[in-house]
């Protein structure tokens, strides 16, 4: 599903000073995996995601999803690759502030060419609210939730357009202890449930059992060789 | 929901931003209005009252043609005299098709005399006048006969009354004559025989007499034969008799349309200044709001949305919210035009017409455009700017 080959990416923060976020990766991810990439702060995980998803184009080396470097298509077709077949959860608050919680999760629909009638999309984002918990906040607005419920809301919207593999950067890093686990449960339901293919990444080792596979970045670069979790977390 | 609908709730939610986009798009509106109702609504009075009048030439005595022009511009009665026999030496000059003499007369200032002050009463001569005839023919069958009179648009009877007295005598308006925004609108005119049976009736009835000098008129109306210039019948005028200035129509309100011009320019360039700002401001604005959202837009570019999609959503809110100041401009201050009308003209010394309905909606519409055509370029560079970024860059920043 997702492979990865020799892969660079490079940003340039001032003139002639390039800072290597990746640096020659290589990564294959099968259908229905949930790999868990841990690092600290800087080693190139959000930017790893940013290449798969084709919000970030490579400096060199290929990236392919489904077959298809994304980054390469043009911007209707990649908007869609986007909105059809991936989720995305975010580490920083993402919901639109101006819209309730069934509103910002029905919002991927928007932006669909082929979007379901939007009574159907209504019950859906209901249900998919009713899978977070979070029935009873429909017609709550961001600032009315914690940050545990904001990140249930994102987790709800990145499941609208029901994608093939969902992409979570820091999913927990707002969150305490507490809430941390609610939402990894909550990942580990949705990927036993639906079998979707889950990338998570997060610079807490301890949560790497949540997932089917883990992989460690240091300074742009994946540390070992693949490493198999028990996916009995 | 759909994309409208993500635009309202994005418009309440950046409520700075919406406000002062909706006061700068009211300015803009609304001064624009405001400067095309005063200033064309100016120059259309000029031209309908040097229609009104009718003459291709004006001869008054020398050194009253100001007097003259206030008179029919601003309505402030204006007495003036020269010898009758101008009329026949004028009609003499070759290329003079026809002349007719008036008397510029007034009523009485706080007598009960008079039922309207101040009044600016024009009286012709039946026989030779060309410049009331064509109205009097398509509305009164017999012209105007002994007491009758017609009126500026805005001369009308007093409530419970049958006739208008002027030093004492009644008299029977009519009809009133099509607005010109000027001075005519508040005139009256009638006969040299009503005239002189006012003056005849004011020696009994009037608090004060209403003086006609005998062998005067106050002004000589030419009309010259077609192909035949103005100018130079004028010039031949000004040679031959003296103490008398011809004014010919197309100088007939000249200093009036020099500081109308004068006026358009200032006015001009306060515009452009405001509008100019309005934009920058606007644009910062914008640019501000904009980057405050930048991870926001990051965010709608990874769920799918288009770079297309991203920038009509992101003008869409700011031309909306253009759209609402400006109509709510041009409302504002169209209807402030009305009310205060009299108080304009009597601050800026300068009568203005205002338009019929279609044609005011007409300007209305083209304000609007105009407005939204501003605010789209205003907003469009940091909208621009902002949807083709980078999504990972700008969920980065």
């Amino acid at each position: 599903m997702i492979e990865l080959t020799d892969v660079h990416k490079s940003y340039l923060i001032e003139k002639n000073r390039p800072v290597h976020a990746v640096c020659g990766v290589n990564l294959h991810v099968d259908p229905g995996e949930f790999v868990i990439i841990t690092g600290r702060s800087g080693s190139g995980k959000t930017t790893l995601l940013n290449l798969i998803s084709g919000l970030a184009t490579p400096t060199r080396g290929k990236v392919t999803f489904s077959g298809r470097e994304i980054w390469r298509l043009p911007d209707r077709q990649q908007s869609l690759v986007r909105n059809q077949k991936i989720g995305f959860v975010f580490q920083f608050p993402s919901l639109i502030p101006s819209l309730t919680a069934e509103e910002n999760v029905m919002l991927p629909t928007l932006f669909n060419p082929g979007r379901e009638n939007p009574q159907e999309a209504a019950r859906r984002a209901v249900a998919l609210l009713e899978q977070v918990g979070l029935s009873d906040k429909r017609r709550a607005f961001p600032r009315q939730l914690s940050a545990g419920q904001q990140q249930r809301v994102v987790i709800a919207r990145s499941l609208m357009n029901k994608p093939d593999l969902l992409l979570a950067d820091e999913p927990t890093s707002d969150l305490d202890e507490q809430t941390e686990k609610e939402v990894m449960a909550l990942f580990q339901e949705i990927h036993s449930q639906t079998k979707i293919t889950i990338l998570l990444v997060t610079h807490t080792r301890e949560l790497v059992h949540y997932g089917t596979r883990s992989l460690h970045m240091v300074t742009g670069s994946i540390d070992s060789a693949p490493t198999a979790v028990s996916a009995a977390a | 929901m759909n994309l409208f609908k993500v635009i309202i709730r994005n418009i309440e939610g950046s409520a700075f931003r919406s406000w002062v986009i909706f006061f700068c798009a009211e300015l803009m509106a609304g001064f624009l209005i405001a400067v095309t109702l005063v200033i064309g609504g100016a120059q259309d009075s000029l031209r309908l009252a040097i229609q009104r009048l009718g003459a291709d030439i004006i001869v008054v005595p020398q050194g009253s043609e100001a007097k003259m022009e206030n008179a029919f511009l601003m309505g402030a009665p204006a007495r003036m005299w020269m010898p009758e026999g101008v009329v026949e030496t004028v009609r003499s000059f070759p290329g003079v098709e026809a002349v007719s003499p008036q008397f510029f007369l007034s009523t009485l200032r706080g007598a009960s005399c008079c039922t309207v002050p101040d009044m600016f009463l024009v009286a012709y001569d039946p026989q030779t006048d060309f410049t009331l005839k064509p109205w009097l023919t398509e509305h009164l069958d017999d012209g105007l006969r002994l007491g009758e009179a017609v009126g500026g648009y805005f001369v009308y009877l007093p409530a419970d009354q049958e006739y208008i007295q002027i030093y004492g005598t009644d008299i029977d308006l009519k009809g009133n004559l099509a607005s010109t925004g000027t001075g005519i609108d508040q005139s009256m005119f009638f006969t040299f025989e009503t005239a002189r049976a006012i003056a005849e009736g004011s020696l009994t009835k009037a608090e004060r007499v209403l003086e006609i000098p005998s062998g005067s008129i106050s002004a000589a109306m030419i009309k010259v034969r077609p192909g035949v210039d103005p100018h130079l019948v004028a010039q031949t005028i000004q040679e031959t008799i003296p103490g008398v200035t011809p004014v010919e129509s197309t100088n007939l309100f000249r200093s009036q349309q020099t500081y109308l011009v004068g006026l358009l320019r200032s006015v001009a360039i306060i515009t452009g200044i405001l509008w100019a700002l309005s934009l920058v401001l606007i644009g910062l604005v914008y640019s501000m709001a904009l980057n405050e959202r930048q991870r926001e837009i990051g965010v709608l570019r990874a769920l799918g949305s288009t770079r297309l999609t991203v920038l009509r959503s992101l003008l869409g809110e700011g031309l909306l919210v253009a759209f609402a100041g400006a109509a709510a401009g041009i409302a504002l201050f169209t209807v402030a035009i009305y009310l205060f009308r009299h108080a304009i003209i009597q601050v800026l010394h300068t009568p203005f017409i205002l338009p019929a309905p279609l044609e005011l909606a007409g300007m209305a519409l083209g304000g609007l455009l105009l407005v939204l055509v501003s605010v789209g370029v205003a907003a469009l560079v940091p909208a621009l700017r902002i949807s083709l970024m980078d999504p990972a860059v700008a969920m980065r920043e």
